[in-house]
């Protein structure tokens, strides 16, 4: 258990009536990404909130870097980075100095500061505007700023909370990029994220939350074969063939589903696009369009829900 | 990527240093952008300017102490109302630093959140002290300002007006702390201070205001606040003055017990 950097256990957290955790256990491993998945007001901010000690958890127990988030809180802060929703930059000040007073409220002298303030400017590709007040800095480059502030301390757990919302995709990839380099350094990051494609990419396992619990936990991999997988969509140009294509596609072995002029069955691989064809074929007849569908975060959703229901 | 190789462990830094970086934040923000001290000097160097021209037949008036030109009679009044307006900002920077998220990000480090308030309310005292400054230099070169206090009595009114604006700064602190609304807060202030300035001493001796508004007059704080300021500035027998300087420490002690416990809840 020693390798645990996040362990939270039970986690339950309320808002008057509302409870936005209901009793929430995930387990971060050292160096590795969780990638917290889900729509508005899951519960996503609010157990990033518990775990960077912004406010106590009503009921269960949580630890980050082995410190407990309520009773040694100042431990747990000295050795997170948390980057949130929206950019926390003092628009007064140059982006340099930003990363100044960091470094400084962490302890650092103002030499160390300017230095490691310089180091993560020149990484972030923010050197050329190191001098400028931040106000005059652009959406992406406040992210940018906004994720370098959080680095400033060498933090062993990165909390990044719906760190690419409104980024373009450029700046999106350079992003992840960088979250990238940090876990090969082996720092440990929680993501939380809407997109199933960012997860996906970033992180090593998923927690899925919705209304507060967790509906799902896994792999990328173990979360789709949950969810039932790929879809295929076939498209007939006549809606008579649909019941004809319907049998057919069951005699294969598939379960399409009709509704109007088209069918879908979910599938395993992309191989099996070819027995639908062939069994299509047989029939005489042919699609106007085959489709093939991944698993989208409202897949995960509708399925997850029904199950959890 | 080398973020995390030759990391040196910063674990955190003691109360005093917090502070120290934290005042000196904000007040870099002044200085990158000194037209809020300007515009923050503009309204009362209009009053100054307003006040001094329009009242200063008020000079010749029965009730009014012999002897005193009137730009010296209204001077003190101005500081105490400057360091008051003033007070009011330290609670609107205090918002602003909320809604921003430049507050979340502090309580992601191991910082005290005192340290924080203190900050706010030390630079908000050296914006202050530079404003009043200001006001003064401009009152003696424009207005011929010469109090018989001299230079010491105007110090220790221009003190005086500082530790006033320096504990209702707090009760500003501590309202920003559970309000966090600066538009509102900026309202309420003004429509709290307008009133208790004009039905006070700070501009006409209360002998010449009308019975009513000498009854609100003698019973209002900020009398006490002008009189003692003014009785420093004008050498006359000191009134008021330890009264002032109680009243300011307890509001500043009642701000801070207030403002720390609004401060720590959720944002």
């Amino acid at each position: 258990m020693a390798d645990l950097m996040i362990e939270a256990t039970d986690v339950g957290k309320a808002f008057g009536a509302q409870k936005a955790l209901d009793g929430v256990s995930v387990a971060v491993p050292r160096g590795t990404v969780l990638g917290l998945l889900g729509h508005n007001g899951a519960g996503k901010t609010t157990l990033v909130n518990v775990l960077t000690t912004m406010f106590p958890p009503d009921s269960g127990h949580a630890e980050v870097a082995g410190f407990d988030v309520v009773a040694q809180a100042h431990q747990v802060r000295s050795r997170i980075g948390l980057t949130g929703q929206f950019a926390a930059v003092d628009e007064q000040l140059s982006g340099l100095d930003n990363l100044v007073l960091i470094a400084r409220l962490l302890g650092a002298s103002p030499h160390e500061a300017r230095t490691r303030g310089n180091e993560l400017l020149e990484l972030f590709g923010l050197a050329d505007a190191a001098k400028r007040p931040s106000r005059t800095y652009s959406g992406g480059m406040r992210r940018r700023l906004d994720l370098a502030a959080s680095l400033v301390g060498h933090p062993e757990v990165i909390f990044l909370d719906e760190p690419t919302t409104g980024l373009d995709p450029a700046s999106r990839l350079g992003l992840w990029e960088i979250v990238e380099g940090l876990v090969t350094d082996g720092t440990t990051v929680l993501l939380t994220t809407q997109y199933l494609d960012e997860a996906d990419r970033l992180a090593d396992s998923i927690t899925v939350l919705a209304q507060g619990k967790v509906v799902a936990a896994g792999t990328s991999a173990e979360l789709k074969a949950q969810v039932g997988q790929r879809t295929v969509t076939v498209t007939l140009a006549d809606v008579s063939d649909v019941p004809k294509a319907t049998e057919a596609l069951a005699r294969a072995g598939m379960q399409p589903v009709p509704a109007q002029n088209t069918l879908t069955a979910p599938v395993t691989s992309s191989r099996e696009i070819a027995k639908v064809v062939r069994a299509l074929d047989e029939v005489g007849l042919e699609a106007t369009e085959l489709a093939l569908g991944e698993p989208t975060l409202d897949d995960v959703y509708l399925t997850l829900a029904r199950h959890a229901a | 990527m080398t973020t995390l190789t030759t990391a040196p462990r910063w674990r955190g830094t003691d109360f005093g240093t917090q502070v120290l970086v934290l005042t000196q934040r904000s007040l870099r923000a002044l200085v990158n952008d000194p037209r809020m001290i300007v515009f923050s000097v503009l309204q009362p160097l209009i009053m100054l300017t307003l006040f001094s021209q329009i009242f200063a037949g008020i000079a010749s008036t029965p009730g009014f102490p012999p002897g005193v030109a009137y730009v010296d009679f209204l001077m003190p009044a101005i500081l105490v109302n400057t360091a008051m307006q003033s007070a009011l900002q330290a609670g609107v920077g205090l918002v602003t630093d909320m809604k921003n998220g430049v507050l979340a990000r502090f309580r992601s480090l191991p910082i005290r959140p005192g340290s924080v308030l203190v900050a706010r309310s030390l630079s908000d005292l050296v914006r202050t002290a530079t404003q009043l400054v200001l006001m003064l230099v401009f009152a003696v070169v424009v207005f011929g300002y010469s109090p018989a206090g001299g230079v010491a009595g105007t110090v220790a009114a221009l003190a005086l007006a500082l530790a006033v604006g320096w504990g209702l700064g707090w009760i500003f602190l501590a309202i920003a702390a559970w309000l966090r609304n600066a538009e509102l807060m900026q309202t309420v202030g003004f429509l709290a201070m307008f009133p208790l300035m004009f039905a006070s001493s700070a501009y006409v001796p209360i002998s010449g205001l009308p019975g009513w508004l000498q009854a609100v007059a003698n019973v209002n704080p900020l009398t006490f606040a002008v009189d003692a300021a003014r009785s420093l500035a004008l050498a006359q027998p000191v009134t008021g003055v330890v009264g002032a300087l109680v009243t300011s420490a307890v509001l500043a002690v009642a701000g801070w017990l207030v403002a720390v416990r609004g401060f720590k809840r959720p944002l």
